[in-house]
């Protein structure tokens, strides 16, 4: 069965990059500008086996988005640099599966999601 | 590059970096600066990662006093606590200018803003062109002197001439 992966990014090149190489590995993508678009696009019945989100975008920070989600895996993407001890608080929530650091190697992004969602 | 130096001959600098070689700056430019009253304004990173980075890198951070704008983005933060005053966001430009007239009308040593680059995320390039002129006027009103970090980025060179025009000087790493 296919895949779907929703790609939640403001940088329209991460976003085309990892929808690119994620359909050429024949998963179903869907895109999200922001939080607020992942959001409407959940509510209008995407159903995403995981959710790669970068951690800080314009509008409704991320944090306060998560909770109204439901139960769908989410991998953070994220430029910024947090502390170790942040790091793992924000692995806290159940549904956060994973934390990619920006920039990363498109290839190990593959693997992760590979190993994420199969 | 000296930045002591620089900075002892220009009130105001523009550094543009390599992002490759970011990291490694941003720790050996607050090392030569130890020891003065640092504001160290953050738009990229947490003031926690900073603080353990510095720790690592053996910097004391005992006069330094960070402005976060991260951290309130990811979790809950009061408005100050010791040695940190947290800001909603990178785009929180108002808000970012009050705090950081604070420490400029307290007459810290240095101010390193760190970074511009990370402003545009946030903002259209006319509010930052305006933000990065107002602070560098109320800079040169007061004794600190301030070093603002830039990433050598294509897209973003538009802002980085124009911020060029406003301090006192700018060095490019690269060259």
């Amino acid at each position: 069965m296919v895949k779907t992966v929703m790609v939640v990014d403001d940088e329209p090149d991460i976003r085309a990059t990892v929808k690119a190489v994620l359909e050429k590995n024949k998963y179903k993508v869907v895109t999200a500008v922001n939080a607020d678009d992942c959001l409407k696009k959940i509510k209008g019945g995407e159903k995403p086996d995981l959710i790669l989100m970068d951690i800080m975008m314009p509008g409704t920070p991320v944090r306060e988005v998560i909770p109204k989600l439901g139960k769908v895996k989410i991998a953070y993407l994220s430029v910024v640099r947090t502390s170790e001890a942040e790091k793992e608080d924000l692995m806290k929530n159940k549904n956060i599966v994973d934390f990619i650091q920006k920039p990363f190697d498109i290839d190990e992004l593959l693997k992760r999601v590979k190993k994420l969602v199969g | 590059m000296d930045i002591k130096k620089e900075l002892s001959e220009n009130q105001t600098i523009l550094l543009i970096m390599d992002s490759a070689e970011y990291n490694q700056d941003i720790v050996s430019f607050v090392k030569k600066l130890n020891g003065k009253n640092i504001a160290y304004v953050t738009l990229n990173k947490t003031k926690d990662s900073l603080v353990e980075l510095f720790k690592k890198n053996k910097i004391k951070i005992e006069n330094i006093v960070f402005v976060d704008a991260i951290s309130k983005t990811l979790k809950s933060v009061p408005d100050q606590s010791e040695g940190v005053y947290y800001v909603s966001s990178p785009g929180a430009l108002t808000e970012l200018s009050l705090v950081i007239s604070k420490f400029i009308r307290h007459d810290f040593d240095y101010l390193i803003f760190d970074s511009l680059t990370n402003l545009l995320v946030y903002e259209s390039k006319a509010p930052v062109g305006k933000f990065v002129s107002a602070l560098v006027n109320k800079i040169k009103e007061s004794k600190t002197k301030a070093v603002f970090y830039a990433l050598s980025v294509k897209e973003q060179e538009a802002l980085i001439k124009e911020s060029g025009m406003f301090v006192d000087k700018v060095i490019d790493l690269d060259k």
